[in-house]
């Protein structure tokens, strides 16, 4: 670890406790026999094809203070809050004027987010991968001809890593977006699913994909797809696949996907509008406000106007 | 209206509510925001803590590991306290390492934890000159609208005091290390440092105190940052700070004193409450 | 508490040396004791527009340890410095300039940074530029027995039980700035803020002194 002189560091050679924990060491064969439980359920009591949905109690919009516009997602320990600014004017005379408006996008995780290590304050490979992609995916939906030469900070924070990162940053993106008001093309929603042993899990937890990376038998399909979709034009925005899978089984998982996608979509246009109403009855209450006032201070100036004439 | 009025002119947008005796939120000048406070909100940290100041929102997370002591100090473990500003939470802050301004607010938060002593660090040593915990506390930023130290300090110490280290057997012949994960014991905090922050006003006519600033109100006071920290444990001050702006009315200056206490007491309930 | 029982301290002694630098609009070397610390103020200047602000001078505080490597409580130096200097000076005069003060620690044994808020405002006098008031820093420890020490030594600092530091404005002898490390009492922080207070005095004449000594030199 290099020496990071703008904070405060720990020794060179810290590891974490849980390397020697007795559960650190299992095996594929172990973890595998773990994955299911004799009814065919997951851990956490899911079918293999249940998703764990945005809960519209706990997603919601409009929650930093300080942001144009901002989202947070969670599924189930999965924890994502996103924000959004507003756009600003490219500077500086190197760069050319562009006619398309950019796009700016952050992903971090917390250093205590993921539950194998902690993770460095710099932002490794892991994170520029994931902003790369959610660049790629929030590109072809935002209007970007709509304010050229202008860019946008798009930033997203993972509170807490349990699986399906990049489906949970970018449906947060896409209601932050929503939220901030920036024109888009249609709304986005993403999904993912985690291939083991030909096995589709739909929207996996971190432990099951961790299994999905560490199976190496060239035979059977094994591997992660992420997939965004919009909903009504009906065209994908960005397909990440990693892993060995046969054209078979990516035809099917899109499927799959496409479906998935459209449920999330009902929950996802149910928060937007609660949002709207929300802001409707804010403003109203806004405007009530301002008519009282402006009562009372024409009641002031008659009294005024009254001691004027009066003397 | 009033959105316009503060962008154009914030000068005089806010010297048109003190001189009504009220703060832009509604707030008397010696009001505090409410506190939500929540332990363990976040699963794969060994401990957490988030809070709410009105506005404001900072989350806290350790991680634990182990490592050697350090030769000059062979019966000490460490605790590396950070804060970071992510971009995410304010417009001022851009992406990159930490600028000047989160690098001070580290300094304060980690300088205050220490001056407290709260946290014995020889409580921290497992075998002397081989093997001491490692605490990570990062503290992050959600949403910044002032007042952010009293938010860190906060935080921190809720999450120290749930925190629990797990049992490890150390064999001092092969050197060979287990941790038993399902045998631990609480961290022993003793000890309760809060912080309270203030801002001074310059006003025309005297400089006016305000108890627990937004962002907005920080920096019509000059700068960035509140502009006096003070900071009790439990019935003793441990840090008395204070940075440029505005002078302290002297006849205010117990008072403030006062206030800081008070509010301790206050925080210290709200952090018993929130972890029994 | 009557001010005049505390007159009787004394602090380190101090020496000064103005115009140490050639090249800087203003510089000076202060020695505390066996602390010392060179600065040198340059200003105003042109700075990129971004940096720059309508109302005030932008002030710049760049503090290098005798290590040489850059570290977080750097940072914290720097702002100290920093937030009391623009209570000093009077930026409302140099509209969208900057101005850049260096501070190279030569020596540390206890006080630095009390030191470096003086040689900062020797550096400021001897630049000229325009300011409200100057800045005195006073600094005390408290032993275990809860007794003051005033501009303590390093081993005395290295055993003290709280250390506070103080800056005054020359004007009304309010508290500009105010940092301490330690756990302490209410009385006690309150005795400390009156001693350092009394003890300001001091500094305040010898920036005179310095001052009235250079003056004829130049004249």
């Amino acid at each position: 670890m290099p020496f990071d002189y703008r904070r405060f560091n720990g020794p060179e050679d810290s590891v974490s406790y849980k390397r020697f924990s007795e559960d650190f060491l299992r095996t594929y064969d172990e973890l595998y026999k773990d994955l299911l439980d004799e009814n065919g359920k997951r851990k956490d009591g899911r079918a293999l094809n249940e998703a764990r949905s945005l809960c519209t109690s706990i997603s919601r919009t409009n929650i930093v203070s300080q942001a144009k516009g901002s989202a947070y997602v969670e599924l189930n320990k999965t924890k994502v809050i996103c924000s959004v600014f507003d756009p600003r004017e490219i500077t500086g005379h190197q760069n050319e004027y562009s006619w398309f408006g950019q796009i700016y996008c952050e992903v971090k995780f917390a250093p205590f987010s993921c539950p194998r290590k902690r993770r460095q304050l710099v932002p490794d490979s892991d994170e520029k991968a994931l902003s790369a992609d959610l660049k790629k995916a929030l590109e072809t939906v935002v209007r970007r001809d709509k304010f050229p030469n202008f860019q946008m900070d798009i930033f997203v924070y993972i509170l807490e890593h349990d699986g399906g990162c990049l489906s949970a940053a970018i449906n947060a993106a896409g209601l932050a977006l929503a939220d901030a008001v920036v024109p888009m093309y249609d709304i986005v929603s993403a999904s993912s699913v985690a291939i083991i042993n030909d096995q589709i899990i739909i929207d996996p937890t971190e432990a099951e994909e961790h299994l999905a990376l560490m199976y190496t038998d060239k035979e059977k399909n094994h591997g992660l797809v992420t997939m965004c979709f919009m909903h009504h034009l009906k065209q994908f925005t960005d397909f990440r696949q990693i892993g060995s899978v046969d054209a078979e089984c990516v035809l099917k998982v899109m499927d799959i996907l496409e479906k998935e996608c459209d449920k999330l979509m009902l929950v996802i246009k149910k928060i937007m509008v609660s949002n709207v109403v929300r802001q409707h009855n804010e403003h109203k209450v806004l405007l009530e406000e301002a008519k009282f006032r402006e009562e009372v201070l024409q009641s002031k100036v008659e009294e005024w106007r009254k001691l004027l004439n009066a003397g | 209206m009033s959105d316009v009025y503060k962008v154009i002119h914030p000068n005089k947008y806010f010297n048109d509510y003190i001189s009504l005796n009220v703060r832009p939120d509604g707030r008397k000048f010696d009001e505090q925001r409410s506190i939500k406070l929540n332990a363990n909100a976040i699963s794969n940290a060994d401990a957490s803590a988030l809070i709410k100041c009105g506005n404001t929102t900072v989350v806290c997370g350790i991680t634990l590991e182990l490592a050697t002591p350090k030769a000059e100090e062979p019966d000490h473990g460490f605790l590396v306290t950070n804060v970071e500003l992510l971009p995410l939470c304010s417009s001022k802050f851009k992406p990159g390492p930490p600028s000047d301004y989160a690098q001070v607010i580290s300094n304060t938060v980690n300088d205050i934890i220490k001056n407290s002593k709260c946290i014995d660090l020889k409580d921290l040593c497992i075998v002397s000159d081989k093997l001491a915990w490692v605490l990570y506390c990062d503290m992050v930023c959600l949403d910044n609208d002032g007042s952010i130290i009293d938010a860190c300090i906060t935080t921190l110490i809720t999450s120290l005091k749930s925190l629990s280290l797990p049992a490890v057997s150390f064999d001092v012949e092969t050197e060979e290390v287990k941790v038993d994960i399902s045998n631990k014991t609480l961290l022993k905090v003793t000890g309760l440092p809060v912080a309270t922050s203030f801002a001074i006003y310059q006003s025309p006519e005297s400089n006016i105190v305000l108890t627990d600033p937004t962002t907005f109100e920080e920096e019509m006071c000059g700068g960035i940052g509140a502009n006096l920290i003070v900071c009790w444990n439990q019935g003793l001050l441990c840090g008395v700070q204070k940075y440029g702006g505005g002078n302290i009315p002297t006849e205010s200056q117990k008072n403030l004193l006062q206030v800081a206490k008070k509010r301790s007491k206050l925080v210290e309930e709200v952090i018993e409450t929130c972890l029994s | 508490m009557v001010a005049e029982d505390f007159k009787d301290f004394k602090l380190k002694p101090m020496k000064c040396e103005l115009n140490y630098l050639s090249k800087s609009d203003g510089s000076a070397i202060l020695a505390q004791g066996e602390t010392v610390v060179l600065a040198s103020v340059n200003g105003p200047l042109d700075i990129k527009i971004t940096s720059q602000s309508m109302e005030k001078a932008t002030l710049e505080v760049l503090f290098s340890a005798k290590g040489g490597k850059p570290n977080v409580s750097d940072r914290f130096k720097e702002s100290v410095i920093r937030q009391t200097c623009e209570t000093a000076i009077l930026g409302c005069l140099y509209p969208r300039t900057g101005i850049t003060v260096t501070i190279q620690e030569l020596e540390d044994f206890g006080g630095l940074l009390t030191c470096a808020v003086n040689c900062t405002c020797l550096a400021l006098l001897n630049s000229g530029l325009s300011m409200k008031h100057v800045v005195a820093a006073v600094g005390c420890a408290l032993d275990d027995s809860g007794n003051l020490v005033l501009e303590p030594t390093y081993d005395q600092i290295q055993s003290a039980a709280a250390t506070m530091h103080f800056v005054f404005d020359s004007r009304a002898k309010t508290l500009v700035t105010g940092f301490t490390t330690g756990i302490f009492s209410e009385g006690a922080y309150d005795e400390a803020l009156e001693r350092c207070r009394a003890a300001s005095d001091l500094v305040f004449d010898f920036y005179r002194e310095v001052v009235a000594t250079y003056c004829k030199v130049i004249g």
